[in-house]
């Protein structure tokens, strides 16, 4: 390098830092880690629409840091997204992506089409070639139908009828799998898939308290249910078990008269203003 | 620490058995329909066989992350392409934007890809593009993981300008083949027959699979 | 000329009054002050011809071409300024480069037709600059298909059958106009296009003059390339045998 000639930096983002980090951690440094959210999410396509599900239940390692997070997103009037993976990279990029889409909207004068929607997001998500952690399940309708993607991190996607994702994603499958069929009553949809986030509540560590359902009809009706069902209820008591009054004897009473107290005025003062 | 959930962090590809034939008059295209994260099976109805322009279409094999990607790229350049050109481009002209990608990004891209496609001046055509960014035409071409296993086969049982029904019956037994051997490969075989007409789409399932000796 | 003194010529970026952009016209009449180039599309392929005037007796034959190589399939003729011509042929063998380099195959020549047009177009918009000086014939003969342009300087492009630039493109143009070019084989246009070089070719005013003879064609396998030295030759003697029987019947009618 010379005075004359100044280097220019490299341009786009540099990966550096993340090599050097595999390092440290293969020599033993424990990094901090991110707050996942260690998830089960499900989609299905039923006759009338999609139906979205998710737990609700958001960790820090073992920790769980929100007994009650949000994880179905908002992209659009007919379109919504679950995420799973790092929270604040499925937060950020859903609602950067519903903002491209609100301006695109606006526009073009027309309903956003979830294909476009998928396409923006997976592009997103394979240019920082998986650096960006979110694995999102995207449903919606537009004028072509009802539509379903599962988009991974690195940047893939498949359209599918129903499909699951994060780590509870097996035991939500499973329960797809068997009772999952084509044009499905809305009734019996919600219920499958609150089966299916409920078996991630129950049989994976990373999910648990709430089951959050959000159903897209074709037409756009939208009916988001917001802890649709408390999957783990505190169990009743059985009996009261206050203690009833007087189990304890008064040994001795006494009595104290308080002195006469006397309230003196404070007169308020003018703030002076000049 | 080796998590409980390292499937989810491996990157989503397509561990595939993926083909294509020259007929008499086009090409025909398979793949299985399996798609996996690490062991698990993230999509067992998957569709590698991705259009590309009307009579072209390709297989896909690798990251299906950077296939989709790169497939994509060609899809939107292609179009452009034809646009200007006023008429559908070659399938030579197709494999040659694939391998340009291919071969720029082989340090970052984990891709083997069949292009096949049928066009005016050649006819049916297969090219191969496998990882590192090469392009070679191939009567017959076979890729992914699944195919290490059927090499002897198609080499006994590849003969030039079959007919139609016949090689679809070659394509499928040699994706049945190469799908019961190897474990990354499974569910069904999709096909795509390629002609002037342009392309027509098959699916055979599982239990409707050729079978042939297992134990 | 109406336009002189009125003040609409002095920039391609201005129209005049009644819609017209001077500049370029007058790059049409550079064109009009060269030698005469023509294209001849036959049943096999495609002949140009041009005719090359000699203005020192010091000129080495041979030099100075006025007909190029493009890619290996293409040709391309110019009449007009030969500096403006050089440029354009630059960016027309470019174009077929990165062509080649991005698809793997021959550029189509509609494809570098519509490119090279466009270019000489932008060159018609801007004020700081002026269009090019030169009109120039493309050809080539790409699956069996023999296909030829010609592009102005105001960047129009048509494709033609037979066409022909510079001084006497009109005697020309009516010479080709009576053969039925289309039926015929290339070495038949060769010697025809000889011919209507060196009619058209103006004694009085234009000494001496080379001729320039290029194909490409089934013979040559789809290849742009000079002529081969008999086909030169054969097409020389037709034509000079064609000059004195015209000059013979001429005196006869006196």
């Amino acid at each position: 390098m010379s005075v004359l000639c100044p280097e220019i930096p490299a341009p786009g983002f540099s990966f550096d830092n993340c090599r050097r980090n595999v390092m440290l951690e293969n020599k033993g440094l424990v990094l901090p880690k991110a707050t996942k959210t260690g998830t089960t999410i499900v989609g299905i396509i039923y006759k009338d629409g999609v139906i979205l599900g998710a737990d609700t239940r958001a960790t820090e390692d073992t920790t769980v840091a929100d007994k009650n997070c949000e994880k179905i997103h908002y992209i659009a009037p007919n379109m919504y997204c679950c995420g799973a993976g790092t929270a604040a990279d499925t937060e950020m990029t859903t609602q950067m992506i519903s903002s491209q889409l609100e301006l695109h909207r606006l526009y073009t004068g027309r309903v956003v089409r979830v294909a476009t929607a998928n396409q923006l997001l997976k592009q997103y998500l394979f240019r920082y070639q998986g650096y960006v952690g979110a694995a999102l399940v995207l449903g919606g309708v537009d004028t072509t139908g009802s539509h379903l993607y599962c988009i991974f991190p690195h940047g893939s996607s498949d359209q599918l009828h129903y499909t699951t994702m994060g780590s509870g994603s097996l035991a939500a499958m499973a329960v797809f799998e068997s009772r999952w069929k084509p044009d499905m009553e809305e009734a019996e949809g919600v219920q499958l898939v609150r089966d299916a986030i409920a078996a991630g509540i129950f049989n994976d560590l990373g999910s648990g308290s709430n089951v959050d359902i959000c159903i897209i009809r074709k037409g756009g009706n939208v009916d988001y249910k917001r802890t649709y069902d408390e999957a783990n209820k505190k169990g009743q008591k059985q009996n009261s078990y206050k203690y009833q009054k007087g189990t304890t004897a008064v040994l001795t009473t006494k009595v104290v008269d308080v002195e006469e107290v006397t309230v003196r005025r404070i007169e308020t003062e003018e703030m002076d203003t000049a | 620490m080796e998590g409980p959930n390292d499937w989810m962090d491996a990157p989503h590809s397509t561990g595939t058995s993926i083909m294509a034939a020259e007929f008499d008059n086009g090409v025909i295209i398979g793949a299985d329909s399996r798609s996996t994260t690490g062991a698990y099976i993230a999509n067992r109805v998957a569709d590698k066989l991705t259009r590309i322009t009307d009579r072209i279409y390709c297989c896909r094999s690798g990251s299906a992350a950077d296939t989709q990607a790169i497939a994509d790229i060609v899809s939107y350049h292609l179009e452009f392409h034809g646009m200007e050109l006023g008429g559908d481009p070659l399938v030579e002209i197709g494999a040659n934007v694939f391998k340009e990608l291919c071969y720029n990004y082989r340090d970052s891209l984990m891709a083997g890809i069949l292009v096949a496609g049928w066009d005016k001046k050649k006819g049916g055509q297969i090219y191969s593009i496998p990882i590192g960014g090469m392009c070679v035409r191939q009567p017959v071409s076979i890729g992914g993981s699944g195919s290490s296993y059927v090499y002897g086969y198609v080499d006994a049982n590849f003969k030039p300008n079959m007919t139609q029904e016949e090689c679809v019956k070659f394509v499928t037994n040699t994706l049945a083949l190469a799908m019961s051997r190897d474990g990354s490969s499974g569910g069904v075989v999709r096909l795509g027959i390629i002609t002037e007409k342009g392309i027509e789409r098959r699916v055979v399932l599982g239990n409707e699979l050729p079978k042939f000796y297992e134990n | 000329m109406s336009s002189i003194g009125t003040g609409y010529d002095l920039s391609a970026s201005q129209f005049s009054p009644d819609g017209r952009v001077f500049q370029v016209e007058y790059a049409m009449k550079a064109v009009e002050n060269s030698g005469t180039v023509l294209g001849l599309k036959g049943s096999d392929g495609i002949i140009l011809a041009a005719e090359k005037l000699i203005l020192s007796k010091l000129h080495e034959p041979g030099t100075n071409q006025r007909i190029f190589n493009i890619d290996k399939h293409i040709g391309m003729a110019f009449s007009g300024l030969i500096a403006d011509a050089r440029q354009v042929v630059q960016i027309a063998r470019r174009e077929a480069a990165d062509y080649r380099q991005q698809y793997g195959v021959s550029i189509p020549l509609k494809y570098l037709n519509d490119r090279v047009s466009m270019y000489m177009h932008a060159y018609t918009l801007y004020s700081a600059i002026r269009p090019y000086g030169c009109s120039v014939i493309l050809a080539s003969y790409e699956d069996g298909e023999p296909t030829m342009y010609t592009i102005d300087p105001s960047g129009v492009s048509y494709g033609y059958h037979g066409c022909a630039t510079g001084k006497a493109k009109q005697a020309a143009k009516t010479e080709i106009e009576k053969l039925k070019v289309s039926q015929l084989p290339c070495r038949e246009l060769a010697k025809e296009a000889a011919k209507i070089i060196y009619l058209v070719h103006d004694e009085l005013k234009d000494k001496n003059f080379e001729l320039e003879l290029s194909w490409v064609c089934k013979e040559s396998n789809g290849l742009h390339q000079k002529v081969p030295d008999n086909v030169y030759q054969e097409a020389e003697r037709a034509a000079k045998q064609a000059m004195e029987a015209d000059s013979e019947s001429d005196t006869d009618d006196l």
